[in-house]
């Protein structure tokens, strides 16, 4: 109970990496619930996995056209911040271009976080600046946010947020019958493109903030979880985000009391939620197998 | 007001620059309920989904008769090209088809909920409303459906086997819920069908579908015994 007072004081001392995390784990299931819907699951395994590549990528060109870069520097963080975002929207957009030859679906992603995997290596190989520190940055540097890149994180997250809401009835509209949205002459091109703009910048920056594992698993674990509980859009979303919050926030307690590396923590914590919902859905739907119609 | 609704003039249409049918001309007036019959395969929903701009016309040209921006066609896909992992209410499905009429980013609203609670109810499933969509029976999904496309408020349209995979009894319910808003609402109706004994006394006009080509007639020249002979002979186990 002490621990959880601790990390609820204002003078915590990872106060920032605590709101960070949480932001992450209540975002990241927004534009996962897409994912889970629009059956692209794979997807979120290998675009984190390309925007490490990216961040990788963009670090070796700063070092070979400008010089070293300055752990902790605002620059070290914009660096990784625009290859991260340019691989992600490339390999997004080169995906959804071939997305209507089905039968390939798999195997391309798979290609994709094989390359983007091994390039993230070489990057770092082939950069001799490259050390712990920017090792520990392709893994997420949740513990190291400051208070510009926290108030960054807000500001994208906000705006991503509102950009989901109000054109919640488009995205659906192209995701759920894309048909219907040509039929109604809706511009399903253009609503496709910005819900993967939106995709693209939020993975960049969990990326950024909390590591390509973390932002997997908070792009999938709760709206799978979510989805097994809800039978409407809106509390599908809702109830996604407010269990990757919650489970970010359990993830960090349990990571600080225990001392435990914090995204395995925040991700086996959202598996645990996941598995207990699931067991619980296997037993209602056995109980109502069960019972007279 | 023209009498044409919908004008085909030497359409070709097909997928990846293959073409499935070729030069076809017809035309469909207002008020009009049609069916596009043919054997398996031989392109009726390709057809159809050229009408309703959703594949590229490879030649010729399609004009139409209402403005297809501030008016589009209701349309109704096969129940199977909808993924059940999206977690929907009854209620959620039927407002999609108010979104024709909408502005981008504005707001489901007052008009458009009761749109859809007229249009469920003209369907007969005004108590349906708040149920899980899938949880629904093929009929009723269907039925849905039909309230979806209501509730774009169309002038004409567009089904595409909407009997498929429904039992006979609400088949034959679907179809004369579709006679009655084509009777009662002046409403255009297009619909793509293999069930030929369904729809024979319900519809006025025929497309047979066929080889590349399709011709349009009256249901009882179309139709008539010694032609029916020929067409069940291309129509081995579809019926």
């Amino acid at each position: 109970m002490n621990t959880l007072f601790e990390i609820l004081s204002p003078d915590f001392l990872l106060r920032q990496a605590l709101i960070g995390s949480v932001l992450v784990g209540l975002v990241c299931p927004l534009i996962g619930v897409y994912f889970v819907l629009r059956r692209m699951i794979f997807l979120g395994v290998a675009l984190p996995q390309l925007s490490a590549a990216g961040i990788a990528c963009s670090f070796f060109v700063y070092r070979v056209l400008v010089g070293p870069h300055q752990h902790f520097e605002l620059t070290e963080r914009g660096v990784a911040m625009i290859g991260s975002f340019a691989f992600t929207l490339a390999g997004l957009l080169i995906l959804a271009a071939l997305e209507r030859y089905k039968e390939t679906v798999e195997a391309r992603i798979g290609i994709t976080y094989a390359i983007a995997a091994a390039a993230t290596i070489l990057f770092v190989a082939a950069d001799p600046g490259a050390d712990a520190h920017m090792v520990s940055l392709l893994k997420g540097d949740i513990l190291a946010t400051t208070g510009t890149s926290l108030g960054v994180l807000v500001g994208v997250f906000s705006l991503i947020v509102l950009l989901l809401f109000a054109c919640r009835k488009e995205f659906l509209l192209v995701s759920f019958d894309r048909d219907l949205a040509v039929v109604f002459r809706k511009r399903a091109g253009l609503w496709d493109g910005l819900l993967y703009l939106v995709i693209g910048v939020t993975i960049s920056l969990g990326v950024i903030t909390a590591g390509p594992l973390v932002t997997f698993g908070f792009l999938v674990v709760p709206p799978l979880a979510a989805r097994l509980v809800t039978h409407r859009m809106l509390t599908f979303s809702l109830v996604a985000a407010g269990l990757g919050a919650a489970t970010a926030f359990t993830g960090f307690y349990c990571a600080y009391r225990f001392d435990l590396p914090l995204g395995p923590a925040e991700v086996a914590v959202a598996s645990v939620v996941l598995l207990v919902i699931a067991a619980a859905d296997v037993v209602r739907r056995a109980v109502n197998k069960g019972r007279p119609t | 007001m023209s009498t044409i609704h919908v004008a085909l003039r030497d359409v070709s249409l097909g997928y990846d620059g293959r073409v499935v049918l070729e030069k076809i001309s017809l035309s469909v007036e207002r008020g009009e309920f049609l069916a596009l019959l043919g054997p398996n395969g031989a392109g009726k929903t390709t057809l159809l989904r050229g009408v309703l701009g959703l594949i590229p016309v490879l030649g010729g040209s399609i004009e139409y008769g209402f403005d297809r921006l501030a008016s589009p066609p209701g349309y109704v896909p096969q129940r199977e090209t909808l993924d059940p992992i999206f977690p929907l209410t009854v209620s959620e499905v039927v407002l999609m088809g108010t979104y024709a009429r909408m502005a981008p980013l504005r707001p489901v609203g007052r008009r458009q909920r009761q749109v859809a609670a007229t249009c469920l109810e003209q369907v007969g499933l005004p108590d349906l409303a708040k149920r899980p969509f899938w949880a629904l029976s093929g009929g009723q999904k269907q039925r849905v459906l039909i309230a979806r496309a209501l509730a774009a408020e169309p002038e004409i349209l567009m089904l595409d086997e909407p009997t498929s995979g429904v039992d006979p009894g609400a088949s034959a319910a679907i179809m004369n819920l579709i006679s009655s808003l084509n009777r009662g609402q002046g409403l255009t109706v297009v619909l793509v069908s293999h069930h030929l004994r369904l729809v024979r006394s319900l519809v006025r006009s025929v497309i047979w579908v066929e080889g590349g080509r399709a011709v349009k007639g009256p249901t009882e020249a179309m139709l008539a015994p010694e032609r029916v002979g020929d067409i069940f002979g291309t129509l081995t186990g579809t019926e």
